[in-house]
């Protein structure tokens, strides 16, 4: 074969298949958007696309990810707020209203319900008359880390794993084209996992898969090989930019090898990480906010300089995103980003640029070396699903994010504009008339529930209770869900009734909370000072000062709300720590229970004034309103805090507040103004 | 007051609370009022007198799953019953604090009034108690049809609710091994039966059920009959409704000895601490602490004597107030 008709990396230039040089194809450009109601939705999606995006990434709300219909009690503050809500196939209508399903690439980020939501999607395709063949896109569909970081989860993990199966044993001669799950290894890095524990956590969860599939054995072993080249990967890129290159190119190659040895996966394709991006928040900062740009930029690197390890998807988060849901104009600001990356500079017209230099080779192997260890550790327990059960893999992240909290309480690890040069001028891009934040209309919950009840209103009651009997015996017997769900779409069954009916066979599940054992670095004189305090506290009220500390509504993002309850415990309060999705209702009832002088709670999915509001009012329904003090934690808006204040939520503590035994000062604090 | 009895003896959630915590209260002021919380509701003619059920067992073998699962059923079996849990968690020596977790186990639906969770922290006290348990059940017993009390215990000096229970329960897992440790440490000979939990780990579990079986009959060789031990799943639900049942009709007879027969054991207990509290303070306020008193009683003996002779003659002094 001579020089000019070969084909790949030749020197400095890509070479395709006529023999001339080429620049390689892009990575598809997504924007993770959703809200309100999905005609608010469609809007956006359609707006998105038309300025260069070139595939859809759906948020959905959290009453959708956790099976609740939107009229739900624990649901309604949620309704909208950091995605689409989805009750029916009507819903769904709407939201790919005059957008091609056959020509769409679409990525859901759904896990508990992503056989609902897939089968959604197939019921629209069905009744517009496209062929289900052709759709084209990703469930995330990856429990493991909702389990361990993200909290969406409903089912136990046998039941939760068998549909995530039976998925894979649909969707590869049904919809050939779809990912049925996507292992994400992102909201480990978001929960403090280190990139080695990245690796071997998303790395074990893909093979506990493939194990499943392959007991299941459903599959002859070509089809086995064709699903294995289904799995796909969701990951995270941090601000560390050179190791997160190399940690690409070390799941580049142990995915490769994995497959090969343990799966016997003969067609190298088959064997190819493929995954997408989106890169990190957790390092972004309410501080200086502006900073968060260049984070981004910097990120973005990480994913897009390999190209042996290139991302096949990407999307940016917004620079204001440790405050509020980004706006149009943010995510267009991002989406710039990208195809400026990709059209303005040479990226893409070169081979791998990093093939022979011995730095990265060094640390690709060291990273791989590592993860193996970990990964071997996990399989020994039997593999993912003992290692949740036992809460082996929560413990090793909530040690990994409490290091990271004690780095940057101490100084060791540096955020510009946190712990470093802190002083600034203040942004110019707060002081719009929207103050740079995003806002939710909260009347548009109405539309969306009335649309709910006129589908309940409507339909062909036998044949929903009918499609639903047929469900709930399915999962009992353990025969295929996904025919049974998306009748159930065609029905016009709900949410909340699809999820519901497998509650009740499955149950529902509480993972363990890792709460235990963490070290926190808070600075021993201070800590000395607040127990003093709190000893004196003691004696004046003859007990001592309790503290409930929870999350009410859906979001299970608990990390947060773990690491004050164990913070509390250390400068001497006793702590109820009652967990995550709880009511307004149920969060009053434990405080008043247990006679409480503090509810802490923590929400960062933007209902933070609704909750607030209903929290107050249920203090106010049992009388304690002026007896238990209301503190409250997470992603809020300074344009929140007075509407706060005047609810009566006593302190508010958002990112910007990093300092434990600051907060802790603080409780006590409060404590010390009105005892009794 | 009275009013606050009133609501409590209707479950009043908040009224319930807040007479716990006079009587959690270690305040001199609080002891007047449990006096009066107590003649009123002992005087009323809407008063329980609940049986109190301990459940003990180590750490992770599902005590709270399986007392919040129990609970509910014993409500759904019967209509008039209600339940109180007093989950006790030990705190920190450290901090003096503690996290109390037990609630994200047991999910009771917040508009049954007969149900009722309570946490409680060890502080220091040994004994596998707080020191407001004793006193919480006092409470407790008049305003609920069950108490149940939830104690880790792991050694004979964590067993003060065996005085408290009226009926002690002794929780296991499958091959758990803590049975051989039990043994040894002589609790097989305490509890009034044992529940085998997490049966639905198959064959793990019906080893375990056999091995059980014939280490008690060592453990207690004296006993005519053997003391009951039940099989149940905190988590699927198997077992429950028999033990529930069980329990009801053990709820239903009133605890026969009463909580008078219970106070000999717990008021000699508080003499043991509060006279141990004097003492310690004896020392560190009033003599220069150990290492001083020690110098200068030139040896441990002779300290042993001149400290008995000392504290008694320093408590034969008037005090302010006095």
């Amino acid at each position: 074969m001579s020089a000019e008709t070969k084909e790949g990396a030749v020197g400095h230039q890509i070479v395709g298949k006529g023999g001339q040089p080429e620049r390689e194809q892009p990575w598809i450009f997504r924007t993770y958007a959703g809200h309100t109601s999905a005609r608010a939705s469609n809007d956006l999606y359609r707006a998105n696309l038309e300025k260069g995006q070139t595939g859809l990434s759906i948020a959905f709300d959290l009453p959708t990810q956790c099976g609740y219909d939107s009229d739900h009690p624990i649901a309604r503050p949620e309704a909208g707020k950091v995605g689409v809500p989805i009750n029916s196939i009507e819903d769904f209508h709407i939201l790919f209203e005059q957008i091609p399903l056959e020509k769409m690439n679409t990525s859901m980020t759904i896990n508990a319900t992503a056989m609902w939501l897939l089968a959604l999607y197939v019921g629209v395709a069905r009744e517009r008359g496209v062929d289900q063949s052709l759709l084209i896109g990703t469930t995330q569909n990856d429990i493991i880390k909702e389990y361990l970081a993200r909290g969406t989860y409903i089912f136990p993990p046998e039941a939760s794993m068998r549909m995530i199966a039976q998925m894979y044993e649909y969707c590869l001669e049904k919809i050939p084209n779809w990912n049925p799950s996507n292992i994400c290894s992102y909201h480990l890095q978001e929960a403090g996992a280190t990139p080695a524990q990245e690796l071997a956590f998303a790395l074990a969860t893909a093979i506990g898969i493939l194990d499943l599939i392959k007991e299941r054995g459903k599959f002859t072993e070509e089809q086995f090989e064709r699903s294995v080249g289904r799995i796909s990967f969701f990951v995270n890129a941090g601000i560390r930019f050179i190791e997160e290159t190399c940690k690409m190119r070390a799941f580049t190659e142990l995915w490769d090898e994995f497959t090969a040895d343990r799966f016997g996966v003969k067609n190298e394709k088959y064997r190819r990480f493929r995954y997408g991006v989106q890169v990190n928040s957790l390092g972004l900062t309410e501080n200086q906010p502006e900073n968060n740009a260049w984070r981004i930029l910097l990120e973005t690197l990480g994913v897009t300089l390999s190209r042996n390890a290139r991302c096949r998807a990407l999307q940016l988060p917004c620079w204001n995103e440790a405050m509020s849901l980004p706006r149009p104009w943010d995510q267009q600001w991002s989406l710039r980003l990208q195809q400026i990356l990709a059209y303005e500079t040479d990226l893409l017209e070169y081979p791998d640029i990093f093939d022979g230099s011995p730095v990265i080779r060094s640390k690709v192997d060291d990273l791989k070396k590592e993860a193996r260890l970990e990964i071997g550790k996990i399989l020994d327990m039997g593999g993912v699903r003992p290692a949740i059960e036992s809460g082996y893999m929560k413990s090793a992240l909530v040690q990994s994010m409490a290091e990271r909290v004690r780095k940057i309480n101490t100084g060791e690890m540096t955020v510009v504009g946190v712990n470093r040069w802190t002083e600034g001028i203040p942004s110019p891009l707060l002081s719009g008339n929207d103050g740079g934040l995003f806002k939710i209309d909260d009347a548009s919950v109405k539309e969306t529930i009335d649309a709910l009840d006129k589908v309940r209103k409507n339909r062909d009651e036998k044949r929903a209770r009918k499609a639903l009997d047929v469900l709930r015996k399915a999962a009992r017997e353990g025969l295929d869900m996904m025919e049974p769900s998306i009748e159930c779409a065609l029905a016009r069954v709900t949410t909340g009734e699809w999820a519901g009916a497998l509650r009740e066979v499955f149950g529902e599940y509480r993972p363990a909370t890792g709460i235990e054992g963490q070290h926190l670095g808070l600075e021993n004189e201070r800590v000395a000072a607040i127990r003093a305090r709190i000893d004196r506290l003691v004696g004046e009220l003859g007990r001592r000062p309790r503290i409930i500390v929870g999350k009410p509504g859906l979001d299970g993002h608990s990390n947060g709300a773990e690491v004050i309850a164990v913070s509390a415990r250390h400068v001497g309060f006793d702590v109820i720590y009652s967990g995550i999705r709880l009511s307004p209702e149920e969060i009053v009832q434990s405080a008043v229970e247990e006679g409480a002088d503090l509810i802490g709670v923590s929400v960062l999915s933007g209902s933070h004034l609704e909750l607030a509001r209903q929290i107050m009012n249920e203090l106010r329904k049992a009388g304690a309103e002026k007896r238990i003090n209301v503190v409250l934690g997470g992603i809020v808006p300074s344009g929140d805090f007075e509407a706060l204040e005047k609810i009566g939520i006593k302190r508010i503590f958002t990112p910007a507040d990093f300092g434990l035994a600051d907060i802790m000062d603080q409780l006590v604090g409060l404590l010390e103004e009105s005892p009794e | 007051m009275k009013e606050q009895v009133e609501k409590a003896l209707a479950h009043d959630r908040y009224a319930v609370s807040k007479l716990i915590s006079i009587f959690e209260d270690s305040r001199p002021e609080a002891l007047g009022q449990r006096a009066e919380a107590l003649a009123l509701l002992e005087r009323h003619p809407g008063r329980r007198s609940g049986t109190i059920l301990g459940v003990t067992g180590a750490p992770g073998c599902g005590k709270s799953t399986l007392i919040g699962a129990l609970a509910l059923r014993m409500a759904e079996l019967d209509p008039d019953i209600s339940v109180a849990v007093l989950a006790v968690d030990p705190s920190s020596p450290k901090s003096g604090g503690a996290l109390l977790g037990d609630r994200t186990r047991v999910r009771f639906p917040p508009d049954t009034q007969r149900l009722f969770f309570r946490s409680q922290a060890t502080a220091t006290e040994l004994g596998g108690l707080g020191p407001g348990s004793f006193h919480v059940c006092r409470l407790m017993h008049l305003l609920f049809g069950a108490v149940f009390i939830e104690t880790v215990g792991i050694g004979q000096s964590e067993l003060d609710v065996r005085y408290l229970a009226d009926r002690l329960y002794l929780v296991l897992q499958p091959l758990g091994g803590d049975e051989i440790q039990f043994m040894k440490a002589g609790i097989m000979e305490v509890p009034d039966a044992i529940i085998l939990n997490k049966c639905d780990q198959g064959e793990a579990a019906q080893r375990s059920y056999h091995a059980l079986k014939s280490s008690l009959t060592l453990a207690r060789p004296f006993e005519p009959e053997p003391i009951p031990v039940y099989q149940v799943s905190g988590k699927t639900g198997e077992g429950i409704e028999g033990l529930a049942r069980d329990m009801l009709d053990a709820a239903r007879k009133p605890g026969a000895a009463g909580m008078a027969a219970k106070e000999d054991y717990f008021f000699a207990k508080w003499v043991r601490d509060e006279w141990g509290r004097m003492g310690t303070e004896f020392l560190s306020d009033q003599v220069g602490g150990p290492r001083g008193f020690l110098d200068r009683a030139k040896s441990f003996d002779a300290a042993q004597a001149d400290f008995s002779s000392g504290v008694r003659a320093w408590l034969a002094k008037p005090r302010k107030g006095e």
